[in-house]
């Protein structure tokens, strides 16, 4: 304990200093995306709302699914399989189905003015909806009661199947032409067609938003390590209770270490 | 203007709970394991991993 405190206090700085940059990052995004930067040509105002959607649907896409569906691989892979990396996915996805869902109802407060519905069943959108569904449906597979390393398994194979959505939202505004448009930042010729005080504004939001996700994912991965901890010292509790009622003291040696583990006697 | 204000008014108050949230937690599960530690030899456990 003495040699992993220091190093556990190191890292809660680290993390603290991740989620406070990001919040002041947000709040600068936030200033600027509504009273510095100037209205757009064409969209007017509601271009406002874009310093906060993109930078949501690239985390909850690419960052929060992307990170799951690899810790996913590496826990599948038996030469790097580790506990940390189920921890990692499920703490991604967690996070990563509140950034799917931001996603959706931002990009619906932007559609409904702009197109004129709230809801479409465009290329783009039913793909992230689909993605929503499975993020669901991923936590829900991690609840149904087995041991944590079929649990593991379990989850990392959903994960990886439910990837193959990822490339489809990217894409499918490429390959649909559908009500989305097309990709403004990560467009085919990598060539942002955005500029001035917008594209920084964008960007800001973007790393703002990024170091926001990763502090909340530091935090969803300490939580995960606590329960198993937690959940590991109710059982020793059960069992040190266990072996109470049978008036025996937890840690008197065995008498015959070759009788394999006691067994509590009941009164 | 109004589906401005609800766009970043949603985005940043679920963000913001859902962090709160989880720093509650987080500090929750902490004291709980730290207290078990202490009672039953457990101490070493709440070394994160």
């Amino acid at each position: 304990m003495s040699a992993a405190l220091p190093w556990t206090r190191r890292r809660a700085t680290v993390v603290r200093a991740v989620g406070v940059v990001g919040v002041v990052g947000t709040a600068l995004t936030v200033w600027l995306g509504l009273w510095v930067t100037s209205p757009d040509k064409v969209q007017g105002d509601l271009v406002r709302l874009v310093y906060l959607h993109p930078p949501i649907a690239w985390v909850a896409l690419y960052l929060a699914f992307g990170t799951a569906a690899l810790s996913s691989v590496l826990w599948l892979w038996p030469r790097t399989r580790s506990m940390f990396w189920d921890r990692l996915a499920v703490s991604a996805m967690e996070v990563g189905v509140v950034f799917t869902a931001l996603t959706l109802v931002t990009g619906t407060l932007w559609g409904r003015p702009t197109w004129g519905v709230w809801w479409a069943w465009d290329a783009r959108l039913t793909s992230t909806a689909l993605l929503l569904v499975l993020q669901l449906g991923y936590l829900a597979l991690r609840r149904v009661p087995t041991d944590p390393q079929a649990r593991a398994r379990r989850s990392a194979i959903a994960a990886v199947i439910t990837a193959v959505d990822v490339p489809i939202v990217h894409f499918s505004v490429n390959w649909w032409h559908t009500l989305h448009q097309d990709a403004t930042v990560l467009n085919a010729n990598l060539s942002p067609t955005i500029h001035g005080s917008m594209a920084w504004t964008l960007l800001l939001g973007f790393v703002s938003i990024t170091l926001v996700f990763l502090w909340l994912l530091a935090e969803r991965y300490r939580i995960e390590v606590l329960s198993d901890d937690a959940a590991e010292t109710s059982f020793e509790s059960a069992l040190a209770e266990r072996w109470a009622e049978g008036g025996v003291a937890v840690d008197e040696p065995l008498a015959d270490p070759e009788a394999g583990p006691r067994q509590p006697v009941r009164s | 203007m109004s589906y401005i204000a609800a766009g970043y008014a949603t985005a940043l108050s679920v963000l913001f709970s859902y962090g709160v949230a989880l720093t509650a937690r987080r500090r929750r599960l902490e004291r709980a394991v730290m207290g078990a530690g202490e009672d039953g030899g457990a101490e070493t456990r709440a070394a994160p991993r």
